[in-house]
């Protein structure tokens, strides 16, 4: 009989909707912000291939805990685990010790993120912003790094763009190659803040069709996102949080079913 | 009012081999304290963002410091005051064949101490300019810290530093003057000492004057150039400013960008 994931990793893993091993699996996590508790004990799952989405009010933690997830935010208590990493910690005894900033950088190599401001690098023309990584971090060959971002570029729509500088483009073309840049580094997971907030609604539709595609070719997603459509129709699970805790997590028509969750109808309700 | 215009034209067309070498004097001291001046501001300007109390409290001093101090007062302080007190004293100094006198070695330290100080600010207010979002994408596609200071801080911190550090340097040529008094044989002194023997000083004083403008409206154009290269990012792709305009610009508007005054 063959290993199940759950058998080499080990003990009492939450299952996930489709069954998959997880990929994310968050047990605990809580994070102050001084003595501002942000993160009150998030416990969640993200299986390999699966696409959850992320809402609620602003400042109910839902960015800072996908921060977390590719430690752009420490958290202090609790387990994160990305595959077999322990996120920004090693265990010692129970206890959580912070891990060296170059354990940390590895770690964050397997994660893609896509930010609500793009953050392209300005000075960079688009296609040396996405052969960067794969240059600088994976020491791929020059060549080979621009042929894979030509690629990556023309997926997204931006086969015209490879030598404009990120000021001159819109912010639907730049919300792109941002997305482009973090599939450059062949990331296993990939972690979106508010995309589209920052867009006006032409563009928008745009990057939510690229981002989209992407789910439908079976990476692992996790995203934060106010547009209530999109996340119906492209996640397989969404998660409603509420100060600091996740509320309510559910397969899309069983979330928006959920009559009787009057925090959620009430967050639902003002959303549109 | 007599102005001998043709001793006036004689000497800007052939300042005499003396006047050419105080010129060389002048262009060098410039150099070589800027680039001393910009080694110190670098050190200082990261010195103020460092984790350690102790550095940045050291550099918030120097900067204090010097900036209270007229540059003047600091050239000779350098030459005179530092021997005077048996600290140390100048001496010349022959590096591959080139002589270097007391008074010019303390000169070039004395410009760039001072430089250090504007230049330190300059260089903190460049590398905060940079982005957290930048910094945060950085690391999101696994760079390490230095990777992300050579790839992403300095070349965002530069184009925010360039400008102003330019305008330094037009600061600079003319500040050079100064070094007259502590004996360094360069444009304004040479004039000085030419007036005294031909009392033609007002004709002399405009030739050193236009001298002084040459070398700026040199380095104006030069820096207009470096600018335009700094500023690809956001000029369109196809469009190049016509000569009429670079000229006008060279002589009406500081470079965009550059609003750092004494």
């Amino acid at each position: 009989m063959s290993e199940t994931p759950q058998m080499r990793r080990g003990k009492d893993i939450p299952e996930t909707e489709n069954g998959s091993p997880p990929l994310v699996r968050a047990d605990g996590v809580r994070k102050w912000f001084g003595h501002l508790e942000v993160l009150k004990g998030i416990s969640l799952s993200v299986g390999q291939g699966e696409v959850l989405s992320i809402v609620g009010r602003s400042g109910s933690g839902k960015s800072t805990f996908l921060r977390c997830i590719n430690n752009l935010e420490t958290y202090q208590e609790g387990r994160l685990y990305v595959a077999d990493d322990l996120i920004g910690y090693r265990e010692v005894n129970g206890k959580l010790r912070a891990l060296p900033t170059r354990a940390i950088v590895q770690q964050r190599r397997r994660i893609g993120m896509v930010f609500q401001q793009f953050n392209l690098f300005w000075h960079m023309t688009v296609l040396e912003n996405v052969i960067e990584g794969p240059i600088r971090v994976l020491n791929e060959p020059r060549e080979r790094a621009k042929e894979r971002a030509r690629e990556l570029l023309e997926r997204v729509g931006l086969g015209d763009k490879f030598d404009s500088y990120p000021m001159k483009l819109s912010g639907g073309q730049q919300q792109r190659a941002a997305i482009a840049r973090a599939l450059a580094m062949q990331p296993e997971l990939m972690l979106f803040d508010e995309p589209t907030s920052a867009l006006d609604p032409e563009t928008t539709g745009e990057v939510l069709s690229v981002i989209g595609d992407l789910a439908q070719s079976g990476m692992t997603m996790v995203i934060v996102t106010h547009e209530m459509s999109f996340a119906r129709r492209v996640s397989d699970r969404i998660a409603f949080m509420e100060e600091g805790l996740v509320d309510t997590i559910a397969a899309p028509d069983a979330f928006f079913g959920q009559s009787d969750n009057k925090g959620l109808q009430r967050f639902l309700s003002t959303i549109h | 009012m007599s102005f001998d215009w043709s001793f006036f034209w004689g000497r800007l067309v052939d300042p005499g081999e003396v006047f050419l070498w105080a010129l060389v004097n002048t262009i060098a001291m410039a150099v070589l304290a800027m680039a001393l001046g910009l080694v110190i501001g670098t050190i200082v300007g990261f010195g103020r963002l460092a984790p350690f109390r102790a550095v940045r409290f050291v550099c918030a001093f120097y900067v204090w410091l010097i900036r209270g101090i007229p540059v003047l007062v600091l050239l000779v302080m350098f030459f005179s005051g530092l021997a005077a007190a048996g600290f140390y004293r100048f001496a010349d100094l022959t590096l591959f064949g080139v002589t270097l006198t007391a008074s010019f070695q303390a000169a070039v330290v004395g410009l760039a101490v001072h430089e250090g100080a504007y230049m330190g600010e300059i260089v903190r207010n460049g590398i905060q300019a940079v982005g957290k979002g930048q910094i945060e994408a950085a690391k999101s596609i696994g760079m390490t810290p230095l990777q992300l200071t050579y790839r992403i801080t300095l070349p965002q911190a530069a184009r925010v530093i360039i400008p102003p550090l330019g305008n330094d340097f037009n600061h600079m040529l003319k500040t050079t003057s100064l070094a007259s008094v502590i004996g360094v044989q360069e444009i304004f002194l040479v004039t000085e000492s030419l007036s005294a023997t031909t009392f033609k000083t007002f004709e002399l004083l405009v030739a050193v004057a236009l001298t002084y403008l040459m070398l700026t409206t040199i380095w104006n154009f030069v820096q207009m150039w470096i600018e335009t290269r700094l500023r690809r990012h956001e000029t369109s792709d196809h469009t190049q400013r016509s000569w009429r305009e670079r000229f006008s610009a060279a002589f009406t508007a500081e470079p965009d960008g550059a609003s750092f005054r004494r």
